[in-house]
């Protein structure tokens, strides 16, 4: 090769070296980064640390833990409809980069990302679900109490897993309305005698026949509406209370 | 007018020899070495191991490294070794490395340092291969073209307009085997970058 060509080669790559210090973001960058960090996107080493990559200390300098889901870097309130919940600060650990990236191009980032999950939490918080989560505004809620675990797991709010069966199988006509047994919507009691079919003199009469007096707590021996009361717990709580 | 003792069909016959000796074998090479990068880097995906894919540059490059042995023997940089069996390593090795790093880029266009260095690779691999494939046989083609002419009876004038295209085809085969070693520097110096920037930028301890 000429003498001049191996000039003009060394050139190109002292110009390409040149521009990896002048726009390293598409240099170097493997992704452009968010929107919202475009004007520090020249600056690297706002978010990495020489030999050590992403530092957490790095972001919290702009985002400070306290304020992070409550208000933006500038100050500003952060409106999100109310449906963002201000976690950051009950995370058991400082790692950003387990949950976000500043690069969105990549796959291999992106398949890195996690979303939040509830592990991620400080023990002593992650059983306290009302710090973060209000409980809809239903009647079967307004009476549900603070076990959100019974019925919600936490991996998803949907589906929940509550399971009448366990009180009660709801088969046939016991297929109906939550008030015809829970008066005025409260769950945590309850009473068979809201329809027709089971009057309290007539369901006496029957019980006294075997010597049962106390017919007001039916789901201690009847578990269904086909059973024939062996089924259920014997001599359970007074007063139909469905706890 | 024709010459008599040469075959009527000789150019024809030339061009196919040419075609199944040197170009196929030679585009065939080319081919599998991105063949096999595409089918790795599916594969990959398909078993949800892309993450290997970040760490094939560094095998990658040791092979490259170490293919190099042939250039330092051939530019009398290193004294031993055999320059055949230096040469045979050198291709194997420069090979297998570039598939590593081809696995490595990925088919995602990111960083541009990144695939400028890629760019060079591909460009030295062809230029390899053209080395291999392609200029020792033309080079022979012509100079046995042209004792079959002298043979022939043919003037030095008739003789340059009959190997006209022959010898232009070898000068360009030349050229481009010509910039193997620049190109090598021009790799070197963009992978290096990369390098540099990786380990400046990533989180190591």
């Amino acid at each position: 090769m000429r003498r001049w060509g191996l000039w003009l080669l060394v050139a190109v790559l002292a110009g390409v070296i040149a521009l990896t210090f002048a726009w390293p973001q598409g240099m170097v960058a493997p992704g452009p980064v968010i929107a919202a960090h475009r004007e520090i996107a020249g600056n690297c080493f706002a978010c990495h640390a020489p030999l050590r990559g992403v530092s957490a200390q790095r972001c919290m300098a702009c985002h400070k833990l306290n304020d992070i889901g409550v208000r933006t870097t500038k100050g500003l309130p952060v409106t999100s409809g109310g449906t963002q919940i201000a976690f950051h600060q009950a995370l058991s650990e400082a790692n950003c980069m387990a949950c976000h990236s500043d690069h969105t191009g990549p796959l291999l980032l992106k398949s890195a990302q996690h979303r939040f999950a509830h592990a991620l939490l400080r023990p002593d918080v992650r059983g306290q679900c009302a710090a973060c989560h209000r409980a809809p505004a239903t009647p079967f809620h307004a009476h549900a109490g603070s076990n959100c675990a019974a019925c919600h797991s936490a991996k998803a709010w949907k589906p929940a897993t509550f399971d009448h069966t366990r009180f009660f199988a709801l088969s046939g006509p016991h297929q109906t309305a939550c008030t015809t047994c829970h008066i005025g919507g409260n769950t945590r009691r309850y009473t068979c005698f809201g329809c027709h079919e089971h009057q309290p003199d007539q369901i006496r009469a029957r019980h006294a026949e075997e010597g049962i007096q106390n017919i007001g707590n039916c789901v201690a021996c009847h578990r269904s509406g086909s059973g024939e009361g062996a089924e259920g717990r014997e001599g359970g709580v007074e007063g139909g209370r469905d706890d | 007018m024709p010459w008599p003792n040469l075959h009527p069909n000789r150019h024809l016959i030339s061009r196919t020899s040419l075609l199944s000796r040197e170009v196929m074998p030679f585009a065939l090479m080319l081919l599998a070495l991105i063949g096999a990068a595409l089918a790795a880097d599916a594969g990959l995906h398909l078993a949800g191991l892309v993450w290997i894919g970040r760490y094939l540059g560094i095998p990658g490059v040791l092979l490259i490294l170490a293919s190099s042995a042939y250039s330092l023997r051939k530019h009398k940089v290193i004294s031993s070794g055999k320059p055949v069996t230096l040469l045979r390593l050198h291709e194997r090795l420069a090979w297998a490395g570039s598939l590593l790093i081809l696995v490595h880029a990925g088919i995602h266009f990111n960083a541009v340092l990144a695939w400028l260095a890629i760019a060079a690779m591909l460009i030295n691999v062809a230029s390899g291969l053209t080395g291999k494939y392609l200029m020792g046989p033309s080079r022979k083609r012509l100079v046995a073209n042209r004792a079959q002419l002298l043979e022939a009876g043919l003037s030095d004038g008739a003789l340059e307009d009959e190997t006209y295209w022959d010898s232009l085809t070898y000068d360009l085969v030349k050229s481009w085997r010509v910039v193997h070693l620049p190109i090598t520097l021009a790799f070197c110096v963009l992978a290096l970058a990369h390098i540099a920037s990786t380990v400046l930028f990533w989180g190591w301890f």
